[in-house]
């Protein structure tokens, strides 16, 4: 209901605007009423509109001495999962004020995910969320200073609400509430300048996030989600809190300039550095029934705080050439440079309380003390060439290629090594990539056609591609005046590695037909068809066994869709119904009907009815919902 | 007083102001001369046009505004004839209208080189409505349609059950890519700061932190995330988490590459192991836990 305050906007905005008939102005606003049967936090998670008054849509405008332009937009602001407001004013050559407000409802609580307890009959997940996302910019320019153009910013953002999570303690997981609330803030300021054939921007910025999280163990989740007990002793918590405090300032500079050399040759080079500084402590007290087999001990309790500090220094710079060779054969070549340098350290003081060896001997608290310290590098160059020939009679052409290299090197902390010999060390992978593309345009159609295709030496990460290719057909095609207009698409992509004995291989394809009938002025009808076929492999070790195992993924969808359109002076309608059926790695079935229509009953304002329903079956079966919403809408355009 | 409630407080008197000073003006008595909107309509919608800022006069836009694209109308107006006014169509009229004030390159983009070069199939007109448009800035539909007219494979992931919010008041393809041509990989934006285009919103995802996850670290969001949409609650690219982790986190060949190490012992036919972030909650990175427990 927060966001329903922007409701009153458009009352105000008409109120104001009463004797001042030439401002134009387009409001949309009413309520919608939602009927939702089935699993409601999957119908939350997915697509989340609720039942209440909504403002679809404003649009104001205006003009006046101080501002020569005003005008306002907004969109879904009251009972809907995001919506938005944009105010973007100024007068000719004295300033610019551009404002931003958005707002997101994110809820995520679903029957499977995170759920070791499923089989239990205990739903939802143990990860969920139902939180308010908020977003404020501000930008305003000074216009007035001739060559110059100095600016200054400002970004507001917060994520909170409540969730719950699990947390790993003594041998088995406990289900947590939390309480979260993350403030980010950026302020920033700088200066454009043309300079005649000189050109940039310079700004310079500080951004902050200030995160607190409060956890505590969720009521009756004190027996853990482990049935069993360990060494025959059952785990169990009493309580646990858990509260962290996460500080993070990140200065950072961005320049740009530009130079006309020639008529025909431009220089630009852009860099931008970034050092940000995270700061964060946090403590804990647990009580119950635990094992720890770090210390190899039963424990009754533990307190723990730590503090730690990273750092993260990055700067990248380009500089790159366009070459006009003809007023439609254009070249251009650059390089790009990137350096990141990460670091971090952390100190954790873990007091175990009332300890036992696992033989039941020995009982006396334990202090355990960890410093840790890792650092992370990454380098990476491209050197990139493009020839554009934006007109050779009917046909467009667009060739390029650039060669990417990456150098890791990471130094984790023996407290970060599972394994030793396999967490750090030193990566490279260079990736040499080659892309065409041609669009070949007469007045009634148009064909295109691009390839790509990369080739690497090495891999990062296992499942990082050696080849890829991916082929992509676009064909376009109508009849004078628009009575036909039909589309085709086809989208091939292919990747594998043969290094590594991942035996990595994967395909993509996506063929997609739609076409647009108008047989009548009035009327408009409109289909499509898409398949989508999706497949991998990768060769995996199963954990348990340290046996090779198969890792197969697939998606096999195919979606028709289909519309009718009808405008008329005085009424519209707009109705489509789709279906998506998904025979892949999990299975599910998705029928969308839409409906919206609105009639003038005078020349200034009607009536808007939407009806939407949105049905989604997966397998297993509790993962399904039918929801119906309804919304009556006022449309004003005094 | 909350900092949500001053930015309300803000925005109602900025509105208030500019409905005022809209009221004042439209007291002023309207002008004799012959204009452009006094035939044509789409002159009249140029009242809240971009295009006319600073030429507004007496609620109706100066005719210079028009003749700014179409050239000198004086003939036209005398004879009504259709042919004596220049149309820019295509892109040729795309190069000699639009290409005359938005320059054709800047530091980030290139309407020269971009994927959406000024050419006979895509020119400036094939996106934008100069006259009238209710999206900004003055495109021919709502950002999402619009570009799924032209892609479809993208649009397609709207059939994916999660998906960002697009749309409405949501978010359209350009907030997350540049549409005029971008260096680097998909014509992707950055935040102010450089980073990637996703921190823009996911702020704290952006650490940095003492232990990272280094695919994160290697590739980017994109390692584990599909953007588009995913059949996965939190858009990774496998349906099952324990699959995605494993795929990475296999020991096999001999020489290693980034997090090839074994998951311990885990046994992955107990419901409590096969999601890995049932226990390693920060999986983003943590500030206490080498093995992103907490």
């Amino acid at each position: 209901m927060k966001r329903s305050l922007f409701a009153v906007l458009p009352l105000l905005l008409i109120a104001a605007t009463a004797g001042a008939q030439t401002i134009p102005v387009e409001v949309e606003i009413g309520y919608r009423w939602a009927d939702v049967s089935g699993n409601e936090n999957l119908y939350r998670t997915q697509i989340n509109e609720r039942e209440g008054f909504v403002l679809r849509s404003l649009s104001f405008f205006t003009s006046a001495k101080a501002a020569d332009h005003f005008r306002v937009d907004a969109t879904d602001l009251g009972a809907t999962p995001a919506g938005a407001l944009r105010v973007d004013a100024g007068r000719t050559g004295a300033y610019r004020l551009r404002l931003g407000y958005r707002a997101f409802d994110t809820f995520n609580s679903l029957p499977a995910f995170a759920n070791p307890v499923l089989a239990q009959g205990i739903t939802p997940g143990q990860h969920t969320w139902d939180r308010t996302r908020t977003m404020f910019d501000a930008d305003l320019e000074f216009l007035s200073f001739g060559k110059l153009t100095p600016f200054v910013g400002y970004s507001w953002s917060r994520n909170e609400g409540p969730g719950t999570m699990t947390y790993f303690l003594g041998s088995d997981e406990f289900s947590l509430g939390s309480d979260l609330e993350e403030t980010g803030r950026e302020i920033r300021a700088g200066t454009s300048f043309s300079l005649g054939k000189v050109s940039g921007s310079v700004t310079q910025g500080w951004r902050s996030l200030k995160s607190t999280e409060s956890l505590s163990l969720t009521q009756g989740a004190g027996a853990g989600n482990n049935p069993g007990s360990i060494l025959g002793q059952p785990i169990s918590a009493t309580k646990i809190t858990r509260n962290s405090k996460i500080d993070v300032d990140a200065p950072f500079t961005n320049a740009y300039v530009m130079a006309d050399l020639t008529s025909r040759i431009k220089l630009i080079g852009d860099y931008v550095r970034l050092s940000a500084d995270a700061q964060g402590d946090e403590t804990e007290d647990s009580s119950g029934s635990f094992v720890s087999f770090e210390i190899n001990r039963f424990f009754l309790g533990l307190n723990e705080t730590s503090s730690s500090r990273a750092k993260n220094d990055t700067w990248r710079g380009s500089a790159r050439a366009e070459v006009a060779i003809t007023d439609t054969i254009t070249f251009q070549s650059g390089y790009r440079s990137e350096h990141r340098e990460l670091q971090g350290s952390g100190l954790v003081t873990s007091l175990y309380r009332d300890t036992l060896t696992l033989g039941g001997l020995d009982p006396r608290n334990v202090q355990e003390i960890l410093f840790s310290e890792n650092t992370l590098n990454r380098d990476e160059d491209v050197l990139s060439a493009i020839l554009s020939a934006r007109v050779i009679g009917p046909l467009s052409l667009r060739v390029g290629y650039s060669i990417s290299n990456q150098d890791f090197n990471i130094a984790p902390d023996l407290a970060e090594i599972v394994v030793p010999g396999s967490q750090g060390g030193d990566f490279s992978r260079s990736v040499n990539t080659f892309d065409i593309s041609a669009t070949f345009s007469q007045p009634l159609f148009s064909i295109g056609a691009s390839l790509r295709d990369d080739d690497a030496d090495e891999a990062v990460l296992r499942t990082d591609f050696i080849d890829r290719n991916r082929v992509r057909l676009r064909a376009n095609f109508h009849t004078p005046g628009n009575f036909l207009r039909a589309g085709l698409t086809a989208d091939n992509t292919n990747q594998s590695s043969d290094r590594l004995e991942s035996g990595f291989s994967a395909h993509a394809r996506q063929y997609i037909a739609d076409v647009e009938v108008a047989p009548i002025a009035p009327l408009r009808l409109r289909g499509s068809y898409s398949q989508f076929k999706a497949d991998s492999i990768v060769v995996t070790r199963r954990p348990e066994t340290f046996a090779l195992d198969t890792s197969t993924y697939a998606e096999d969808g195919n979606s028709i869709e289909g519309g009718v359109g009808l405008l008329f002076a005085k009424a519209s309608v707009d109705a489509s119904v789709s279906r998506f059926e998904n025979d892949g790695s999990i299975p599910f079935t998705m029928d969308r009907y839409r409906l919206r229509a609105g009639y003038d009953f005078v020349a200034h304002a009607g009536v808007v009815l939407e009806w939407s329903k949105d049905k989604y079956e997966e397998t297993p079966a509790f993962g399904q919902y039918d929801a119906k919403r309804v919304g009556l809408y006022l449309r004003l355009r005094p | 007083m909350s900092t949500r409630h001053l930015m309300i407080a803000a925005m109602a008197l900025l509105l208030m102001f500019g409905a005022a000073s809209a009221q004042a003006q439209a007291e002023e008595p309207a002008a004799a001369t012959a204009r452009c909107s006094d035939c044509h309509d789409q002159a009249k919608a140029f009242l809240s046009n971009p295009h006319a800022r600073g030429q507004v006069v007496k609620n109706d836009v100066e005719n210079s505004v028009c003749e700014t694209c179409h050239g000198d109308a004086t003939e036209h107006m005398q004879t009504g004839d259709k042919e004596k006014i220049s149309v820019p169509r295509g892109r040729k009229g795309s190069d000699e209208t639009c290409a005359m004030c938005h320059d054709l390159t800047s530091n980030k983009r290139s309407h020269r080189m971009g994927f959406h070069a000024n050419s006979d199939a895509v020119s400036c007109l094939s996106c934008h409505s100069v006259h009238k448009s209710k999206e900004e800035p003055l495109l021919a539909k709502s950002g999402t349609a619009l570009c799924a007219s032209c892609h479809t494979q993208a649009a397609s992931f709207r059939n994916r059950p999660y998906t960002h919010r697009m749309g409405g008041g949501g978010m359209t393809c350009t907030t997350c890519h540049e549409p005029h041509g971008r260096p680097g990989k998909d014509n992707l934006k950055a935040t102010s700061s450089g980073e990637s285009v996703c921190l823009g919103c996911h702020n704290d995802k952006r650490g940095p932190f003492v232990f990272s996850h280094g695919g994160q670290e290697a590739g980017g969001c994109t390692t584990c995330h599909e953007p588009h949409g995913s059949s996965n609650p939190r858009q990774l690219k496998r349906a099952a988490v324990s699959q995605l982790c494993l795929e990475c986190h296999s020991p096999i060949a001999s020489t290693h590459t980034l997090g090839s190490q074994p998951p311990s012992f885990h046994n992955l036919t107990q419901a409590r192991y096969q999601n890995c972030t049932t226990c390693h909650t920060a999986i983003h990175g943590s500030h206490r836990s080498p093995q992103l427990l907490k």
